[in-house]
C-alpha cells in the first residue's frame, strides 16, 4: 500500500488530490482554508483522507505542495524590511528600472512603491567591469558601516548585487562574508547566488523578492514540515517550483523565488500531463478562479517557459512556466459608466463578499450572478457543498444594471458575459501573437473552479473547434504536484561570440554547470532515480537586443561544434520570426541547463467504453446567444467512456459546472475528460 | 450600434492592433525601434482615420493622425497593393524624413473596409548628417532622399526600381531594408486579424463599428471637455534655441474652451526657423502632432477613453502659415521632436490654467537621446551605440509627488542595462541615477532628474545627445509650486579641463575624459511650506532632497536622528513657515528666474509687436528679422521692438520692399 498526495492551496480552498497506488484510484478533496492558522487544513484533509479512504500516514510515499504564501507575500507586501548593498553611484537601480511605465499616455502614470525603501539602499567603492576584472578593490569598511547602517534602519536581511556579479562574484562574497561577521543577526543573499545572469535591474529584483518573502516562506515549512510529522507522514515533503518541479522543503526555506509561481505552474503542469493523457499536442490552458484567469500554451506537449512572469507589481527573471493573468475572474464586477457603457472587471468581489448570489454579502454583479440569471447555475450545490446558489439575488443585482442600460434582465446577464468575453478574446490573442501560433490550431483546456463554465464561450470567439474539460476541473493544480519531477535550473553568463576560439570556455562552463547539477539532485535532494538533463542557451543576432533560448545537443557544445550550434539557433530564429540570416554573427548570451529527476508519472485504468447518450438528470432553460433554450441537464459522475451529446447541455459537478453551447459534440473519454468539438 | 458589440468591436480592434505592434517590435532592425519603440501601428478606415492603436507598444504619437490626404494622393487601389512616403510636405502625413509611413489597403468583397498603417523611424535616410537628424540644417533637402505618397506593392508585388532607388541613397541599406521587411509583415499581420473580424461582424458591422468606436471617442473627448469652465486660456513656453546657439523659440497658445468645442489657437509663436525644429502641420485644424499633448490630458481625465481619431473632432487648431507650428517648404523639420515636447507642455499648461485642481506641474519636457561612436581598443574595431536617454521626472500631480527619473510624455521610453552598455560598448558608466534636489519643490514635489556620468578610453570618440533643451527655462511649477531644476550636460565636471556643453548635442572625447548629463527634474505643484513635514523629512532621509533645501524651500527643521534618519523638529518648522506668510495670491505659474528676467525684456506686448511685425513680412525674411531685433534689444537695453524695427528697416536693403 502506497500513496501520494498532492495538494494546492489557494485563496478560498485547500485542494486534495490523492493517489492511491495499489488501486490506481484517484480521490480528491476540498477544505476550506484556515488562513489564520496555516497548517490546520492540511492536518484536516490528511485526517478527512485517513477517516474516508483507510489512508496510513506512514503508507504516504510522497507529499508535494503548491502554496501561494511567497506570491501573497508579495502581494500583500508583508514581506521583511530589507536593505540593499549595491554600487556606489548606482544605487537607484532598483527606482529607475526599465524606465518604461504602464499606462503610457496618463500624466499620472507612476512606478510601485519599492521592496526597499530610498534610505535602505547603500552604496560602497568597489567595482567589478565587464570582463571580470576588478577596477577598484572593495571597500570592506563601508560594507560594514552599511550594513551596521541597515540593521539601525530596521533591516531584518540585506541583498548584495553589484555590476557584473554573474562574471565575477568575488566583491559579493567578499561583502557577504563582512556583513554576516559584522551582523550575525542579519540575513543575507546574494545576487549572483540566486540567478547570476547578465542584467542589473532583473537580477537585482529577483534576488530581493527571494529575500522580501524569505522570513514568511522560511516560517511556513518549518510549520508545514512539523504539522506532517505530527501526523504521521514520513515521506520527505515536497514543494512545486515556479519552474514546473519541485524541492525539498529544506531548499524552498531559501531559495524562495523558486516557488513563488508555485500553484499556478503545477496547474499548468497538471494541465500538460491530463492533455498528454488525452493524445493532445497543442493545448491552451485556461485556469479561472474568483480572481483572475490563468492562460498558458502546451506546444508540442510541453508547457513553454520562460523569465519576467510578473509577481505583483515585480518581474521576476528566474525560469518560470510561461503563465499570463489575463484579468476576470469568475468574482469580477460588472458596472455601467457613465455613458452607458458596461465594463466588466478588474475590480473583483474575490471569495469575501463573493458574488451576490452566494449570499454572502456581495451586493454587486459578477461574472457568476450573470451565469446564474442566465440558468447555468444553481442546478446542483456548488464548490463540494459550500455555497448554496440563491438566484433572485443574482437577479437583483443584474436587474440593478439591467435598468440602467434599459435592456432585458437575460440579455444584460449575456451582455456581462460578452464583454468579459472579449476584453479576455483580446488578451489571449497578445500571449498567441508573442508565440508566433495560431489559436485554432489548440484545442482548449479550461480548469479551476470557473474554467469549465466560460471555457466554451471563449473558444468559440477565438475561433477554436475543440475544448477538453477534465474529469477533475478542481484539482488540476494539486495533480500538477504529483506528477513533477525533481528539477533545478542553472545558468553562465558568458556573453560570448560563438567562433571557434570560444569554444574552450563554453565547454567548460557546461561541464560546470553539469557538475553542479548533479550535485544538486544527487547530494542536496538525495535523488536516486533517473536523471536528465536538457541544456540550451539564449543567444541572438550580433546587434539584436532580445536573445531567443535555443535548445542545444550538449555533444555539440562539448565537441565545440560552432556550425552546428549556429544552424540549430538560426532554425529557432526561423521558427520564431519566419527568418534566420546564417551568415550573420552570433552572440550566445547565457547558457542554461535544467536537470530533471524524473518523477513516473501514474497510469490511470481507462474506463470500459459504452455507447449512446448519457441519461439526463433533468431538463433545464437557460439563455443563451439571444433566446432562452431548453436543455438537458447532466450530472458529471453519470458520463461514462462512450458516450456523446450534443450542446446546448450542462453538465454539472461537485467543483465547477460546463457550460455547453449549441453547436459543440460532446464525448467522453477513457479517463472521463470530457471532449467538445465545434460541429 | 448597440453598446455591448460596440465594446466588443473595440477590444477586437484592439487585439488586431497590439498583434501589428508586436510583429513590428519583435522583427525590427533600427535601433529607434529596439530601443526607445520610436515606431507606430493603427487600424484607419477608408477616409484614413485611426479606429484603433495599440496600449502596450510603441510611441504615444498618433491615435488622431489622419493618413486621408496621403492616401487620397495615390488612387486605384487593389488588394495587395502598400502605399508609402516620407515627405513631411506631401499630405503632411510623415513629419521627418526618418519616419517611413506605410498603409496597406483591405478589401472585402471588391469593397474597400479600412486600411493598415503606421511608421517606423529608419536609422537613416540619407541626406547631409548621418541618422539625417540635425538642428543644423535649413532645409528639407539636406535632410535624406524623400518619396511623395506612391505604391511600394502593387497586388503584391515590390516595386524594386523604387527599393534600389531608396536603397543607393541611405547610409545603413541592409537596415531600412530589415525594417522594411518587418513592416510589410506587420501590415499583413493586421490585415489577416481584420478579415477575422470581417468575419464575425460581417462588412456592415465592420463599417459601423469603425464609425461608432470614433463617434465614442467623440463622445467621451465632448464629456471631458464640458466638465473644463468655459474660459480663454493663454499660456506660452520657450525652447533654449531656436537654433544651434541661438535665441529663444517661443511657442504661444491660446486655449478657448467652450461647452464641449476648444479653439487652439498657436498665434504668437515663433516664425518658421531657419533650422531643423520646424513641425510640419500644413496647417491641419487637427494636425495630430499638434494634439499629442491633448491626448495625454484626456486621458489623464478618463483613463478609458477609447485612443482614436475621434478625440480630435472636438478640437480645432489655428496655426499660422510660416511659423514653427506650420513652416512652408522647404523647411527643414528633422528635429521637430525638441520642438514638439514644449508644445506639450505648452498645452499641459493651458489646461493647468484652465482646471488648476485636476492637472500636473510640468514634466522635465525634454529626453536626450543619447548614442556614442568610439572605437574598442583591443579589437581596434568602431562601435556605434545607443546609450540610455535620459529623461526627467514628472511633475508634481494633484494627488501624489511626480515620478522620479521618467514619467508624464517621457514614459513611454525605455533604458539599457548598465551590464549590456558595458559589454557592448567600451566605457565605463560611473553614475545612473537620480539627482538630488532636482524636482521642484512643492507640496507635491516634482519628480527628480536623471543624471548619468561615463568615460571613455578611446581618443575622437563622438557622443550625440539629441533633443538638448531646458538648459535655460525650467519646467514650470504650479499653484505655489517651484519650478525643476534646469538641465546639464558638461565635459569633464569639477577639473581644471571642464566644459559647459548646456544644450550643445554633439561633443568629441578623449581618453579618460569624463561625460556627465542630467535632464531637468519635474515641477512642483502647490505651495513647499505646505507639504506634510513627515514627507520633506522622508525625502532628506531618502537622500532625494538636502536637509538645506529642506529649511530653504520647505521651511522644514529637521533633525538627525539615530541611524541616519531625519526627524521634524516641529516647533523650529513651525516657527521658519510662520516667519514666510505665503502669498495670498500667488501666481499660477512659476517660471523660474530665466524666463522672469527674459520676459522683462520680451514682455506679451514686445511678442505682440514682434508677431505682427513677423506676420507681415514674406517667410524668407522672418527668422533674420527675429534674430537681428533680438541682437538689437540686448545692445540697446530699453529699445522698444517698433523702434528696433524701424532702425532695422532703415539699414537693411530690401527688407522694405
Amino acid at each position: 500500500m502506497s500513496w501520494r498526495i498532492g495538494v494546492d492551496i489557494g485563496g478560498t480552498f485547500i485542494d486534495f488530490c490523492v493517489l492511491d497506488d495499489a488501486t490506481q484510484q484517484m480521490h480528491t478533496l476540498k477544505v476550506l482554508t484556515t488562513p489564520d492558522e496555516p497548517g490546520r487544513e492540511v492536518m484536516e484533509g490528511v485526517a478527512l483522507l485517513q477517516a474516508r479512504h483507510g489512508m496510513a500516514p506512514a503508507a504516504v510515499t510522497a507529499f508535494v505542495h503548491g502554496t501561494t504564501v511567497g506570491i501573497n507575500t508579495v502581494i500583500q507586501r508583508k514581506g521583511a524590511a530589507l536593505a540593499l548593498l549595491t554600487n556606489a553611484g548606482f544605487e537607484d537601480v532598483i527606482e529607475m528600472a526599465r524606465l518604461r511605465m504602464p499606462e503610457m499616455y496618463s500624466l499620472f502614470c507612476a512606478r510601485p512603491e519599492q521592496l526597499i525603501p530610498r534610505d535602505r539602499i547603500f552604496g560602497v567603492a568597489g567595482r567589478v567591469l565587464a570582463d571580470g576584472r576588478e577596477a577598484e578593490p572593495l571597500d570592506a569598511a563601508a560594507v560594514r558601516a552599511a550594513a551596521r547602517q541597515a540593521r539601525a534602519r530596521g533591516a531584518e536581511g540585506i541583498i548584495i548585487s553589484f555590476l557584473h556579479s554573474y562574471r565575477n562574484a568575488a566583491q559579493e562574497e567578499a561583502a557577504e562574508a563582512v556583513i554576516r561577521a559584522a551582523e550575525p543577526g542579519l540575513f543575507v543573499f546574494r545576487a549572483s547566488g540566486i540567478w547570476p545572469v547578465i542584467r542589473e535591474y532583473e537580477r537585482t529584483t529577483t534576488a530581493i523578492l527571494n529575500g522580501y518573502v524569505h522570513p514568511r516562506v522560511d516560517r511556513y515549512l518549518d510549520n508545514l514540515g512539523q504539522v506532517l510529522a505530527a501526523q504521521g507522514i514520513t515521506a520527505a515533503p515536497m514543494i512545486t517550483k515556479s519552474n514546473g518541479g519541485v524541492m525539498g522543503l529544506a531548499e524552498g526555506r531559501t531559495s524562495c523565488v523558486g516557488m513563488l509561481l508555485s500553484g499556478t505552474a503545477s496547474g499548468v503542469m497538471g494541465a500538460a500531463f491530463l492533455a498528454r493523457q488525452a493524445g493532445l499536442g497543442q493545448v491552451l490552458t485556461l485556469d479561472i478562479g474568483g480572481t483572475s484567469a490563468d492562460v498558458a500554451l502546451i506546444i508540442d506537449g510541453q508547457p513553454q517557459f520562460g523569465t519576467g512572469e510578473m509577481i505583483g507589481d515585480f518581474p521576476l527573471h528566474v525560469p518560470s512556466v510561461s503563465v499570463t493573468s489575463i484579468g476576470d475572474g469568475g468574482g469580477s464586477i460588472a458596472s455601467v459608466d457613465g455613458f452607458g457603457m458596461l465594463r466588466v472587471g478588474p475590480e473583483s468581489a474575490g471569495s469575501t463578499p463573493g458574488p451576490a448570489c452566494y449570499g454572502r454579502g456581495g451586493t454587486r454583479a459578477t461574472i457568476t450572478d450573470a451565469m446564474a440569471v442566465l440558468g447555468f447555475l444553481g442546478h446542483a450545490p456548488l464548490a463540494y457543498r459550500s455555497v448554496t446558489m440563491d438566484r433572485a439575488k443574482a437577479e437583483a443585482v443584474v436587474g440593478a444594471l439591467a435598468r440602467r442600460l434599459g435592456r432585458g434582465l437575460q440579455e444584460t446577464a449575456e451582455a456581462i458575459i460578452q464583454v468579459s468575453i472579449s476584453s479576455m478574446f483580446a488578451e489571449v490573442n497578445k500571449l498567441v501573437a508573442r508565440h508566433g501560433v495560431d489559436a485554432r490550431d489548440f484545442t482548449l483546456l479550461p480548469f479551476g473552479g470557473a474554467g469549465p463554465m466560460m471555457g466554451c464561450l471563449l473558444a468559440r470567439e477565438l475561433g477554436m473547434a475543440r475544448v477538453m474539460i477534465p474529469r477533475r476541473p478542481g484539482v488540476v493544480s494539486a495533480l500538477g504536484g504529483l506528477i513533477a519531477d525533481v528539477k533545478n535550473d542553472f545558468v553562465r553568463t558568458l556573453f560570448i561570440d560563438l567562433v571557434p576560439e570560444a569554444m574552450p570556455a563554453l565547454a567548460a562552463a557546461l561541464a560546470e554547470l553539469r557538475a553542479r547539477a548533479t550535485r544538486w539532485l544527487r547530494d542536496e535532494q538525495g535523488f536516486t532515480g533517473e536523471a536528465a538533463e536538457i541544456v540550451s542557451a539564449e543567444m541572438r543576432y550580433r546587434g539584436q537586443s532580445f536573445e531567443i533560448e535555443v535548445p542545444l545537443e550538449a555533444e555539440r557544445v562539448m565537441a565545440g561544434d560552432t556550425a552546428a550550434l549556429h544552424a540549430a539557433f538560426d532554425r529557432r530564429h526561423a521558427g520564431i520570426y519566419d527568418f534566420a540570416d546564417p551568415a550573420a554573427p552570433v552572440q550566445l548570451v547565457n547558457l542554461r541547463l535544467v536537470i530533471l529527476g524524473r518523477t513516473p508519472p501514474p497510469v490511470f485504468p481507462a474506463q470500459a467504453r459504452v455507447a449512446g447518450t448519457p441519461a439526463p438528470q433533468g431538463e433545464v432553460t437557460a439563455f443563451l446567444d439571444g433566446a432562452a433554450r431548453a436543455m438537458p441537464l447532466y450530472w458529471r459522475d453519470d458520463l461514462r467512456h462512450g458516450h456523446r451529446f450534443a450542446g446546448p447541455a450542462i453538465v454539472a459537478q461537485e467543483d465547477t459546472t460546463l457550460c455547453i453551447p449549441p453547436g459543440f459534440d460532446a464525448e467522453v473519454d477513457a479517463h472521463g475528460h470530457l471532449h467538445l468539438t465545434a460541429a | 450600434m448597440d453598446k455591448v458589440t460596440l465594446q466588443v468591436f473595440a477590444n477586437h480592434a484592439r487585439a488586431a492592433a497590439e498583434n501589428m505592434a508586436y510583429t513590428l517590435y519583435r522583427t525590427a532592425h533600427s535601433t529607434f525601434v529596439k530601443e526607445t519603440e520610436d515606431f507606430t501601428v493603427q487600424l484607419v478606415g477608408p477616409d484614413g482615420g485611426v479606429f484603433a492603436v495599440p496600449m502596450d507598444f510603441g510611441a504615444t504619437w498618433y491615435p488622431g493622425i489622419s493618413y486621408g490626404q496621403a492616401i487620397g494622393l495615390i488612387g486605384d487601389y487593389a488588394p495587395g497593393d502598400i502605399g508609402f512616403t516620407n515627405d513631411p510636405y506631401s499630405g503632411y502625413l510623415a513629419t521627418h524624413a526618418p519616419d517611413v509611413h506605410m498603409w496597406k489597403p483591405i478589401f472585402h468583397e471588391g469593397r474597400l473596409i479600412c486600411f493598415a498603417c503606421g511608421h517606423i523611424h529608419n536609422t537613416d535616410m540619407g541626406g547631409a548628417v548621418p541618422a539625417s537628424l540635425s538642428r543644423t540644417l535649413t532645409e528639407i533637402h539636406q535632410e535624406g532622399i524623400r518619396f511623395p505618397p506612391m505604391k511600394l506593392m502593387r497586388e503584391g508585388v515590390l516595386d524594386e526600381d523604387l527599393l534600389r532607388v531608396m536603397l543607393m541613397n541611405v547610409r545603413k541599406p541592409e537596415q531600412n531594408l530589415g525594417d522594411l521587411k518587418a513592416f510589410i509583415g506587420a501590415l499583413n499581420t493586421g490585415e489577416r486579424k481584420v478579415r477575422a473580424m470581417i468575419a464575425k461582424f460581417g462588412a456592415e458591422g465592420f463599417l459601423a463599428g469603425i464609425q461608432g468606436v470614433q463617434d465614442h471617442a467623440e463622445q467621451q473627448a465632448r464629456e471631458i471637455l464640458r466638465s473644463i469652465p468655459d474660459g480663454r486660456y493663454v499660456f506660452s513656453d520657450y525652447a533654449d534655441e531656436d537654433s544651434a546657439g541661438g535665441q529663444p523659440c517661443r511657442l504661444a497658445l491660446a486655449l478657448t474652451i467652450a461647452g464641449d468645442r476648444a479653439v487652439l489657437d498657436f498665434t504668437g509663436s515663433d516664425p518658421q526657423l531657419t533650422s531643423s525644429l520646424n513641425v510640419p502641420t500644413g496647417g491641419n485644424p487637427h494636425h495630430t502632432l499638434l494634439l499629442v499633448g491633448v491626448y495625454y490630458v484626456l486621458y489623464t481625465l478618463n483613463p478609458r477613453i477609447m485612443l482614436n481619431i475621434g478625440l480630435t473632432r472636438p478640437f480645432t487648431c489655428i496655426a499660422p502659415e510660416g511659423t514653427v507650428v506650420n513652416p512652408v517648404f522647404p523647411a527643414a523639420v528633422g528635429m521637430r521632436s525638441l520642438t514638439c515636447a514644449r508644445l506639450r507642455s505648452l498645452i499641459f499648461g493651458a489646461f493647468s490654467l484652465a482646471m488648476p485642481e485636476r492637472m500636473p506641474a510640468a514634466p522635465a519636457g525634454t529626453s536626450s537621446i543619447m548614442n556614442i561612436m568610439t572605437t574598442d581598443n583591443r579589437t581596434r574595431r568602431s562601435v556605434l551605440a545607443a546609450i540610455n536617454p535620459v529623461v526627467g521626472g514628472g511633475g508634481g500631480m494633484p494627488h501624489r509627488d511626480g515620478t522620479n527619473g521618467s514619467g508624464a510624455d517621457g514614459a513611454y521610453l525605455k533604458n539599457t542595462p548598465i551590464e549590456i552598455t558595458e559589454t557592448e560598448v567600451p566605457i565605463q558608466m560611473l553614475r545612473y541615477g537620480l539627482l538630488p534636489d532636482s524636482g521642484g519643490a512643492g507640496r507635491m514635489r516634482g519628480g527628480l532628474a536623471t543624471v548619468m556620468e561615463f568615460k571613455v578610453f578611446a581618443p575622437n570618440s563622438r557622443v550625440t545627445a539629441r533633443n538638448r533643451d531646458r538648459c535655460r527655462f525650467r519646467p514650470w511649477g504650479t499653484l505655489g509650486g517651484q519650478p525643476g531644476q534646469p538641465s546639464d550636460f558638461i565635459l569633464n565636471p569639477g577639473t581644471a579641463r571642464a566644459v559647459v556643453l548646456g544644450n550643445a548635442d554633439l561633443v568629441t572625447m578623449n581618453p579618460g575624459d569624463v561625460l556627465h548629463i542630467h535632464s531637468p527634474g519635474g515641477g512642483g505643484r502647490g505651495s513647499p511650506l505646505e507639504r506634510d513635514p513627515a514627507l520633506v523629512a522622508r525625502d532628506v532621509t531618502r537622500g532625494y532632497v538636502s536637509p538645506a533645501s529642506a529649511r530653504a524651500d520647505y521651511g522644514v527643521v529637521l533633525r538627525e536622528g539615530a541611524a541616519g534618519s531625519w526627524q521634524v523638529d516641529e516647533a523650529a518648522t513651525a516657527a521658519e513657515r510662520a516667519a514666510r506668510p505665503a502669498a495670498a495670491h500667488p501666481a499660477h505659474f512659476a517660471l523660474g528666474p530665466e524666463r522672469d528676467a527674459f520676459e522683462q525684456v520680451w514682455d506679451s506686448a514686445a511678442y505682440d509687436a514682434l508677431t505682427a511685425i513677423l506676420a507681415a513680412l514674406p517667410v524668407h525674411w522672418r527668422f533674420f528679422v527675429k534674430h537681428r531685433l533680438f541682437a538689437m534689444r540686448q545692445e540697446a537695453p530699453g529699445l522698444g521692438v517698433a523702434e528696433a524695427y524701424a532702425a532695422l528697416v532703415a539699414e537693411t536693403p530690401g527688407l522694405a520692399a
